[in-house]
């Protein structure tokens, strides 16, 4: 009789259960944390950082990491370590802001341009391309020039207010693509104006897909200023920052000082990495949210 | 008469689709609409139905005519700016695809409340939350929706939510552009059921634009019949599907399907063809309040 007869269905095996999602897959997590690490680091650097980043200690000018000094000194005795900490305060403020004011203008010129009349969006285009088209670094060192002596301010001011185009066009893209929508044409009808229907229906819509790149100014911007304070037209050296630490490199390398070029530039170079990948994460995440389907 | 809210007069509207080629969606359409009434506007899609709508609704601007709401001249921009407060509360639209019309990602209570939001109105409820809470318990959705975005709602809620923001601000005129056409029979008919009864309470002038005759039939005071963006039938409902005059008119309700099997098999459609409509002709009056189409100099 058992072989007359198959069970069917009965101990069917069940598919494995699919485990759920850690918190921390699929995120940059190392990334994450390193970056929290040097931002941390960089506020509250007065709690766990002895002395004046400025001081000037000349009878230990080039010395080697060592237990007094954990970075060593530079060339004109001043303490690495403490200018890390202190110098990354200027450096991410620069980033933070530069790139504040390049989104608050990317987004107030990409929706203009988006909600403006045919015309007058190719007039406003066809300016951004022209913008776009001269090198960045040279408009920076240009307008620095006409703003006379860097300092932080100015700097940011200069690196924000070359850097939105890019940001811009994709603002203007995702603004045409939305205001065609039929909730933009109801808020219209109930009598919205332009901010309203900018702070309400296009910046949340429009906000994912502009992350990744409000990320990546902000990796710009600090390698805008360090590049220019390495060709000594950003800050002057006695306001430390990433960059006028890193200016001060060809005079060690003669000397064979490495640890005053290296550490600031790993520093550097371990911040924008973080900020990449992160970078990249938002990018992606702003592309699966992007369809409900 | 001053019960008369909206008076269109020979609108038009033309798109421009290339260099050469223009499409009239609309022929110097002519029609009011007296206050608290039900309109339906009926006609096969591209008969410019839509169009009309944006019309009154001041997104689009008519190419010729003049749409008078409340006597002002929404067409003029000198008068619409003048009126523009009265203009932006007391007139609102009904999508007919809710899913698009609720912005993705702002809750239902704040959907309700945009209305009131933009215009800085005090809400009688106390807050804004309140208002949107009554709004949506008037249209028959409990609470627990409110902090729900669109996307977790089904489309007849959704629709209900659209209905709940246009009746937010106490419309003196509500246009449905199709409001029940994404929708599925049941839904259908719970809408239209939803309609009939705010009609009654709020009393505000109801212009229905569909194309499913028998809701109109249902629903109605008067119905206008369009045809290519010409206007060829307009009457009180009753008299326009009991007898109806224009050759369109008749074609199209010849094809509303009768539920009795027995009779429907009976039914003979009627077909229309395009060539005979003639555009010229002006309006003509059958019998008190009922207009018909008709070529000029034939009686």
């Amino acid at each position: 009789m058992d072989e007359r007869f198959v069970l069917v269905g009965a101990r069917t095996p069940l598919p494995p259960p699919v485990k759920a999602r850690k918190w921390y897959e699929g995120r940059p997590v190392v990334s994450m944390a390193v970056l929290a690490g040097i931002v941390l680091g960089c506020l509250f650097c007065g709690a766990f950082v002895s002395g004046e980043p400025g001081y000037m200690d000349l009878l230990h000018s080039s010395e080697a990491p060592s237990k007094e000094f954990w970075f060593g000194t530079d060339t004109m005795g001043r303490d690495i370590f403490a200018m890390i900490w202190y110098g990354g305060r200027v450096s991410l403020l620069i980033g933070a802001l530069s790139t504040g004011i390049s989104t608050a203008l990317a987004v107030l010129f990409g929706t203009v341009s988006g909600l403006a009349p045919r015309w007058l969006d190719d007039l406003l285009m066809r300016l951004t391309e022209i913008f776009l088209s001269i090198p960045s670094l040279l408009l920076i060192i240009f307008l620095q020039a006409i703003l006379g002596k860097a300092n932080v301010w100015s700097l940011s001011l200069v690196i924000g207010v070359t850097g939105w185009t890019s940001i811009a066009k994709v603002v203007r893209s995702e603004v045409l693509r939305l205001r065609n929508s039929e909730y933009v044409m109801a808020s219209r009808c109930m009598g919205g104006g332009f901010f309203h229907i900018l702070r309400k229906h296009l910046a949340p819509n429009f906000f994912s897909s502009i992350m990744f790149m409000v990320v990546m100014n902000v990796r710009a911007a600090i390698a805008a200023e360090s590049t220019l304070s390495f060709m000594g037209i950003g800050l002057p050296l006695e306001v430390i920052s990433w960059g006028s630490m890193l200016s001060l490199s060809e005079k060690a390398l003669l000397s064979g000082a490495w640890w005053i070029i290296l550490i600031p530039g790993v520093f550097l170079v371990v911040t924008m990495l973080c900020v990449t990948n992160i970078g990249g994460w938002l990018r992606g995440e702003g592309e699966q949210r992007g369809n409900n389907l | 008469m001053d019960d008369i809210l909206l008076d269109v007069q020979g609108v038009s509207h033309c798109f421009r689709l290339g260099k050469n080629t223009v499409l009239r969606a609309l022929d110097g359409v002519s029609f009011q609409l007296r206050r608290g009434e039900i309109f339906g506007l009926v006609g096969e899609s591209g008969s410019g139905k839509s169009t009309m709508a944006r019309c009154i609704m001041s997104i689009l601007r008519p190419t010729a005519g003049a749409i008078r709401y409340l006597g002002v001249n929404i067409c003029d921009p000198g008068q619409f700016r003048a009126h523009k407060e009265l203009l932006q509360t007391s007139r609102q639209l009904i999508f007919q695809d809710s899913a698009s019309s609720l912005d993705p990602r702002m809750t239902v209570a704040d959907i309700i409340a945009e209305p009131m939001a933009i215009h800085r109105a005090r809400p009688p409820r106390g807050s804004l939350r309140n208002e949107a809470a009554f709004q949506l318990k008037c249209v028959g959705l409990d609470q627990g929706c409110l902090d729900r975005r669109p996307g977790e709602l089904s489309g007849g809620q959704r629709q209900r939510v659209a209905i709940a923001r246009a009746l937010s601000m106490g419309p003196e005129l509500l246009v449905a552009d199709e409001p029940i056409a994404s929708l599925d029979v049941s839904i259908q008919a719970q809408i239209i059921n939803l309609f009939r009864h705010l009609q009654e309470e709020h009393g505000f002038t109801f212009l229905f634009i569909a194309h499913d005759l028998a809701v109109v039939r249902y629903l109605c005071s008067r119905v206008g019949v369009l045809y290519q963006g010409k206007l060829v039938e307009v009457g009180p409902a009753k008299e326009v599907f009991a007898d109806p005059r224009h050759p369109y008119t008749r074609a199209l309700l010849s094809a509303i399907p009768i539920p009795d099997p027995r009779r429907e098999r009976e039914r003979v459609p009627q077909s229309f063809d395009p060539a005979q409509f003639c555009r010229e002709g002006r309006l003509r009056e059958v019998s008190p309040g009922h207009w018909v189409l008709e070529k000029e100099g034939e009686s």
